[in-house]
């Protein structure tokens, strides 16, 4: 087993040798949470990387050894690593065949549900709290309380987009009375004036708010579901379970991909019928007097075309 | 690289006794959402931090804990 120390090392001088060579990149998810002082139980890494520079990172992936072992693309599932799907939210997937565990590292290009460009703001190796919490903000109920302490975080460093990242009701109330949220964030986050006004109803519509975006994320997960499945058995076909260097199979995956895989199902889906499609499954689920405090959403696709 | 950057902020510095009520929410919600075990090694500096938490996950996997996640060509 590779102890996890190892292992942080190991993606720490991969993401610091990227930045070396020009390609913006920063880690995100578990590990930035730890690091950012939210321990989370996590031995993969999750890598944002610019687009453009799709091709210099997976070039770079391919010639990184851990432990003697160059890494390959894992199983069929995973789409390429190119500018093309990358920009339309996929995400790639590779591994090292450590023993007993494989060693994993997911490669995003967009940060999903980011409002703001991650690339913006990057924090030595690691993504900013801020794009870490809103990737957080996933169907998945073990991610939420790691967005409240990120909200919390940015909040003690002065930063007032925690408020946009506070589930906690008491939590958020006591954000608000402190500093008041500008403009923007009242109608990014709908609820805040809720937090403002000391009303009651503010932790049902936090609630509400938790259903909208675990449906936004269900919705869009199924989108890209139902458009990976004649990708991976096109390249099922072709693979089979042969052995090839990351190279060979990356040619694969790119002659699969573009006759079967969508770069971007979002965008042919719409953003709009996204949003739409998630606030008709949360009225379902909510109040009809909460629907007012949701968020739009649509401001959560930043890059992704 | 922009690195080590973050949006300037307007607001005024947080003052002791702020700082304080912010911990205090901060350590309440830790040990709320995560236990006090967990809130614990959360509060610990950068390296002791990452240490503690190197020794939890090393400790789960040495007794079959699978923290690996599926590969399903989408991320949550």
């Amino acid at each position: 087993m590779i102890p996890y120390a190892e292992l942080e090392k190991f993606f720490c001088d991969l993401v610091a040798k990227a930045q070396g060579r020009g390609i913006p990149c920063a880690i995100t998810s578990g590990m930035a949470c730890v690091h950012f002082g939210v321990a989370a139980t996590t031995k993969d890494c999750d890598v944002l990387c610019n687009v453009e520079k799709s091709d210099d990172f997976r070039e770079l992936i391919a010639e990184t050894k851990l432990r003697g072992l160059l890494p390959n693309y894992r199983g069929n599932i995973s789409p390429p690593l190119d500018a093309r799907w990358m920009r339309g939210g996929w995400t790639s997937h590779f591994t090292w065949k450590t023993a007993p565990e494989e060693s994993c590292l997911d490669i995003f290009g967009i940060a999903p549900r980011g409002s703001s460009a991650w690339e913006d703001e990057i924090f030595g190796l690691y993504a900013s709290r801020h794009t870490v919490a809103e990737m957080k903000r996933t169907n998945r109920d073990k991610d939420w309380p790691y967005i409240n302490a990120l909200g919390i975080k940015l909040l003690k460093a002065n930063d007032l987009r925690g408020c946009l990242h506070l589930y906690d009701a008491d939590a958020l109330s006591n954000a608000v009375a402190t500093n008041p949220p500008p403009s923007w964030m009242l109608e990014a986050r709908p609820s805040l004036r809720l937090a403002l006004a000391g009303d009651e109803r503010l932790a049902d519509a936090i609630h509400a708010e938790t259903v909208f975006w675990h449906r936004l994320d269900a919705c869009r997960i199924q989108l890209y579901e139902r458009a990976l499945r004649p990708y991976v058995s096109a390249v099922r076909k072709v693979i089979a379970r042969r052995a090839m260097p990351l190279a060979e199979s990356h040619e694969i995956r790119m002659q699969c991909a573009e006759r079967h895989l969508l770069p971007s199902p979002v965008a042919v889906h719409g953003f709009a019928q996204l949003v739409a499609d998630a606030r008709e499954v949360t009225s379902r689920r909510v109040h009809p007097d909460l629907m007012e405090w949701l968020p739009n959403g649509l401001s959560h696709f930043i890059g992704l075309s | 690289m922009n690195n080590d950057v973050s949006p300037p902020s307007d607001l005024p510095p947080l003052t002791p006794a702020q700082k304080r009520q912010w911990r205090k929410i901060e350590w309440d919600f830790h040990v709320r959402a995560f236990g006090e075990e967990m809130a614990r090694i959360n509060f610990l500096p950068l390296k002791k931090r990452k240490a503690a938490v190197a020794e939890m996950i090393d400790h789960a996997r040495s007794k079959g804990v699978d923290l690996s996640r599926p590969a399903l060509g989408v991320t949550p």
